[in-house]
């Protein structure tokens, strides 16, 4: 046995194709050639980015990636794009995957090619369950129609958005409120003018009672009711979907607390304390007819001049809200307004 | 006369020395399919020897780590002139991923001793190593050669 596997071995020597090969010993081009598909240093073209530095983030090299400025000149100012110091990059190609311009800055390789998959049905909903408020009761896997939609994982309940059609069955059978979130992807500015909407006639109307509201002592609730008549009207002139505006006022009318800052120009004593410590530069002190201004605009609502005011000019307040029947036709906010509990500097 | 035979003899073999000097041992897995039969490098008249006192090129890799500052050095005495460094992948050009803040890496290599040809890459091809090496072994050692007294 061994001494055939040896004959074998010397005749492999003696054949004509292995004394060519010897002859002329080359490496096949090939080999040396670079791939096709070769994932080689990054390309940047500086047009297209928008110097959101995510390139350089998760660059894992310290000196691959450095975002340069071009001088400003005279027409316009100067262009932000990344340089790639080929003595530091490891041609991972996480700066092309993360590129989130279109076209990319910067490519490299393929897999910056990649998308997430995604469903391809036109729907206007997206449903997210909200891991903290989930009760793990199930029941929304039992509704859903779709094999593979809602799965668990890890004790976890998870919408695999790639395969869920947005029917609506496990909003229906979740039994906690808001454990499901169908969130409305479609109409987005018109979804957030509604909000404007919602929000600023919540705070005229506030506004209005100041007279009620300023005589508050501190464990007292003002209850008022506000007819949504109005902003619907407005509301609807918008955007033509009743279900998507009523979603709104639910949502907004759930979360909203909002803060009130009232002004009393009558106690005022023009010390101007408040006009320094406004952040926003909302509170002025006119000179000419020596009076302390707000400009509601620029007010952040964060109570600084309220704990300043020695004289108690300022009142601060908080709003809560709730939509009451849930329904557009006959429904109606209500408010309650409580002072806020905030320590006064001056005590 | 002697000289003038030896340049002919270099220009045509060239031997090699790899030294790592603490990196990730990547391109050192490079060099290892330089010599195996796929790309074949003593074809091209270039021996891996792994002896300081024989080479005429030496191979660094790594981002010189603590241990390596003055061992480097050492090695680098050791070999006979004339020589040529090559720098080997990111890590002893920049230090590449090791060279972190608060890192005990002391890249660049060329702090310690002269570098003769740099090869970026992590790891870098090896026909990309293999055609460094071929641009810059002959020709720099023959002239190298020429230059001594």
């Amino acid at each position: 046995m061994p001494m055939s596997s040896v004959i074998w071995y010397l005749y492999e020597f003696a054949r004509k194709s292995w004394a060519e090969s010897f002859a002329i010993a080359k490496t096949n081009p090939e080999i040396v050639e670079t791939p096709e598909r070769f994932r080689d240093f990054p390309q940047v073209f500086p047009e297209y980015c928008i110097a959101c530095g995510a390139c350089t983030a998760a660059c894992p090299a310290p000196n691959a990636i450095k975002l340069i400025r071009s001088e400003d000149n005279a027409e316009e100012e100067g262009q932000t794009y990344p340089v790639i110091n080929n003595r530091g990059c490891i041609r991972c190609g996480f700066c092309a995957e993360v590129c989130p311009t279109d076209p990319k800055t910067i490519t490299c390789g393929e897999n910056h090619l990649i998308r997430e998959d995604f469903t391809i049905l036109p729907t206007e909903r997206m449903f997210v369950i909200d891991d903290y408020l989930c009760i793990r009761c199930k029941k929304c896997l039992k509704a859903c129609q779709v094999e593979g939609a809602i799965t668990e994982e890890d004790n976890k309940i998870i919408i695999d958005q790639s395969k869920c059609i947005a029917c609506g069955n496990c909003l229906d059978s979740c039994p906690v409120k808001g454990a499901i979130k169908g969130i409305y992807i479609a109409h987005v500015q018109e979804q957030k003018d509604i909000i404007k909407i919602i929000v600023n006639s919540l705070e005229e109307s506030i506004e209005d009672k100041r007279e009620d509201i300023s005589h508050l002592s501190d464990d007292e609730v003002y209850k008022f009711d506000l007819n949504i008549d109005v902003m619907v009207d407005r509301a609807r002139s918008i955007l033509s979907d009743d279900d998507i505006i009523l979603d709104i006022f639910q949502k907004v009318t759930d979360r909203l607390k909002l803060r009130i800052v009232t002004w009393d120009d009558e106690k005022c004593n023009r010390c101007q304390l408040c006009v320094n410590e406004c952040p926003s530069g909302a509170i002025t002190y006119n000179k000419e007819e020596d009076v302390v201004e707000r400009d509601t605009e620029k007010c952040l609502r964060c109570s600084i001049c309220y704990q300043t005011c020695p004289f108690g000019v300022a009142g601060y307040y908080i709003a809560r809200f709730l939509l009451d029947p849930p329904s557009l036709d006959d429904g109606v906010i209500h408010i309650t307004v409580k002072a806020s509990q905030l320590p006064i500097g001056a005590d | 006369m002697l000289d003038a035979l030896k340049d002919v003899v270099r220009k045509s073999s060239i031997h090699v020395c790899l030294i790592n000097t603490g990196g990730c041992n990547g391109c050192d897995i490079e060099v290892v399919a330089l010599l195996s039969p796929r790309y074949d490098l003593e074809q091209y008249g270039i021996y891996v020897h792994n002896n300081p006192r024989e080479a005429d090129v030496l191979l660094i890799t790594g981002a010189v780590c603590e241990q390596w500052k003055e061992n480097l050095q050492r090695i680098y005495s050791k070999a006979p002139e004339p020589k040529v460094v090559v720098a080997i992948g990111n890590c002893p050009l920049t230090g590449d991923v090791f060279n972190q803040e608060g890192s005990s890496v002391y890249a660049p290599v060329s702090d310690f001793i002269p570098v003769d040809a740099e090869i970026p890459g992590c790891p870098p091809r090896p026909a990309e190593i293999l055609a460094a090496i071929l641009a810059v072994g002959p020709d720099a050692i023959a002239a190298k050669g020429r230059q001594k007294p």
